[in-house]
């Protein structure tokens, strides 16, 4: 008990003194995980709104298969990327193995699913009235679909959150595409797993703190949002 | 010129057919009522004319063209025709946001500021450009639906029961603003309502609507002078509605018995009718006179109710007749209730259908 509480004090120092390693880590997370969301995000509203706006054969399995994946492992997206992007795979030569923009890749690859999903439910809960007063106003179809996605903007941003949050807890996929390379590859969550494994606690306890800050931040930006709506 | 015509539309749900063969035409300028109880279909018809919806079977041409040939046709002609729902509604922005929102898809940027400015005037919203729109009355909503209708000077002006979810003052004036709108501009409009009294007083034209069909269209005084069956004088609350059976007929001058009275009217028709009698040719007094008159009906007085502006008197002549008199006349044959009274009208006041 005495060690634990001897690894938190000196954690919080680590965090006081702003060690080097400490900030390095925290750095690549963010920069890693906020592109991946970015990007997802890029991809998800779009898609989600074109899902929502047409009628079309298998819309419903889709959705389902979209939903299924909300869920996925993230080993699961891990070994499948690396299958890809090792050097055996058909994208071998992109060198994306053991990358940063491996990372990327795929936790965008993770979040995709919970993004396009939860876009398409925050555009079905705008009232279909809402879409039939743009229509009757004279709006194109994109224009319809832009100013349902406005209406449903904190819903949206709230999904987004969301998928930050799952890309940013997430192990499987930095383990297996970063490789957890000190001072290259290694994030929040793989820098815990392997120091805690090692037993050395403090940093440990450290990136913990941080981790545990930020998604707090995150459920506080969540609620406001929620509250907006 | 037409603006709108509907020839032969016909619009199903599955099995269930809410409109059957509706034909149409509204002139430029002019403002229509379509009237009917709920579930008559008017609400249907309204969002085929704004294309929101195709019918089953039918064409709907907008100033000669056929509005559903293309998608981008029925897109041109939606830009010009600006619509009202019945339900408040507004998008989650200011208020400023809501009105541009028409002139923003069709790109017409030029004095947004001023041109809403000055709607905002028009409906009794001034400087509430930055206020969210969703915390806006009902009234004020609806208002602000129908600067966002306007914004665009639309050619058609469709309005879907605008003053269904209002209160009384917020009704009337968004009244006073249709009227505006008709008086002051070249839009064409038509509304839909279940409030006949509405429709007479907003619109040149009505039109009936009932079970998906075209009962009657006309001016609101000839409706109301001489409606086309039953169903219609039921609707517009018509007094003196009675039935009964041809007996004579010469000339045109037919003798129609009720289980109770006796009644001369001109008609061409034969056995059973249904008759109205208008409350105010109906003349009354306390002796038998004669007169020129065809029609002479003895009843007891039932009931005296004072509207305001004049006096309704209910005479029980086995059939309860509704008369009209002014508070002098009540006053000078001193009327009361349980009094014996003669009432007097003429062949040609009597409609019947």
């Amino acid at each position: 008990m005495n060690e634990i509480i001897s690894a938190i004090l000196q954690a919080v120092e680590l965090i006081i003194e702003r060690d080097p390693e400490l900030i390095g880590i925290t750095r690549l997370s963010l920069y890693v995980s906020l592109t991946a969301t970015l990007i997802a995000s890029l991809i998800s509203i779009p898609i989600g709104g074109i899902i929502y706006f047409y009628e079309f054969r298998g819309k419903r399995t889709l959705i389902n298969l979209i939903q299924t994946l909300y869920s996925v492992p993230t080993v699961l997206v891990g070994l499948f990327l690396f299958l890809l992007i090792s050097q055996q795979g058909p994208f071998g030569f992109l060198n994306l193995l053991f990358t940063p923009t491996g990372m990327i890749i795929g936790q965008t690859l993770l979040i995709l699913p919970i993004l396009i999903g939860f876009t398409i439910t925050a555009l079905v809960g705008v009232s279909i009235q809402i879409r039939e007063l743009a229509i009757s106003l004279g709006a194109s179809t994109y224009q319809t679909i832009i100013t349902i996605i406005k209406e449903a903007r904190y819903a949206i941003m709230s999904a987004v959150i969301l998928g930050f949050g799952r890309a940013i807890s997430e192990v499987g996929v930095a383990i297996l595409i970063g490789g957890n390379i000190r001072g290259f590859t290694r994030n929040f969550t793989t820098a815990i797993s392997l120091e805690t494994s090692r037993g050395n606690l403090v940093l440990s306890i450290a990136l913990g703190f941080i981790l545990l800050s930020l998604a707090l931040l995150i459920n506080l930006v969540l609620n406001y949002l929620q509250g907006k709506d | 010129m037409n603006i709108v015509e509907l020839e032969e539309v016909y619009k199903n749900y599955g099995d269930l057919q809410v409109l059957k063969n509706i034909n149409l035409q509204f002139r430029r300028g002019t403002s229509t009522a379509l009237v009917g109880p709920t579930g008559s279909g008017k609400t249907v018809l309204l969002r085929l004319i704004d294309l929101l919806e195709k019918p089953s079977s039918g064409t709907i041409y907008f100033e000669g063209t056929n509005a559903n040939e293309s998608n981008d046709i029925r897109l041109n002609i939606r830009r010009q025709i600006g619509m009202v729902f019945q339900k408040p509604l507004a998008f989650k922005a200011s208020v400023y946001d809501n009105i541009a929102y028409g002139l923003k898809v069709r790109g017409k940027k030029e004095n947004m500021d001023k041109k809403i400015k000055e709607i905002l005037e028009l409906i009794g919203l001034p400087g509430y450009e930055n206020r969210n729109a969703l915390k806006l009355s009902g009234g004020e909503t609806q208002r602000l639906a129908l600067a966002r209708a306007m914004i665009t000077d639309p050619r058609l002006l469709l309005l879907d029961e605008p003053t269904a979810n209002l209160d009384p003052i917020s009704k009337k004036k968004m009244e006073k603003l249709i009227l505006r709108i008709n008086r002051e501009s070249e839009t064409t409009i038509i509304m839909t309502t279940h409030d006949l009294s509405q429709g007479q007083k907003l619109a040149d034209r009505m039109i009936i609507l009932y079970n998906g069909q075209i009962l009657q269209s006309g001016t609101p005084d000839r409706i109301f002078r001489k409606p086309k069956n039953r169903f219609v004088a039921d609707f517009i609350g018509i007094e003196n509605l009675m039935s009964g059976q041809i007996e004579d007929s010469s000339d045109g001058l037919v003798k129609i018995k009720t289980d109770f009275i006796t009644v001369f009217a001109l008609s061409g028709k034969k056995g059973k009718v249904h008759f109205t009698i208008r409350p105010d040719e109906i003349t009354v007094s306390r002796e038998k006179f004669q007169t020129s008159a065809r029609n002479t009906i003895q009843g007891k007085i039932y009931k005296i109710i004072d509207t305001g502006s004049f006096i309704k008197l209910l005479v029980d002549t086995g059939e309860l007749i509704t008369v009209f008199i002014t508070r002098e006349s009540l006053n000078e044959l001193s009327l009361s209730v349980g009094t014996n009274i003669w009432l007097y009208f003429k062949a040609s006041a009597v409609h019947v259908f």
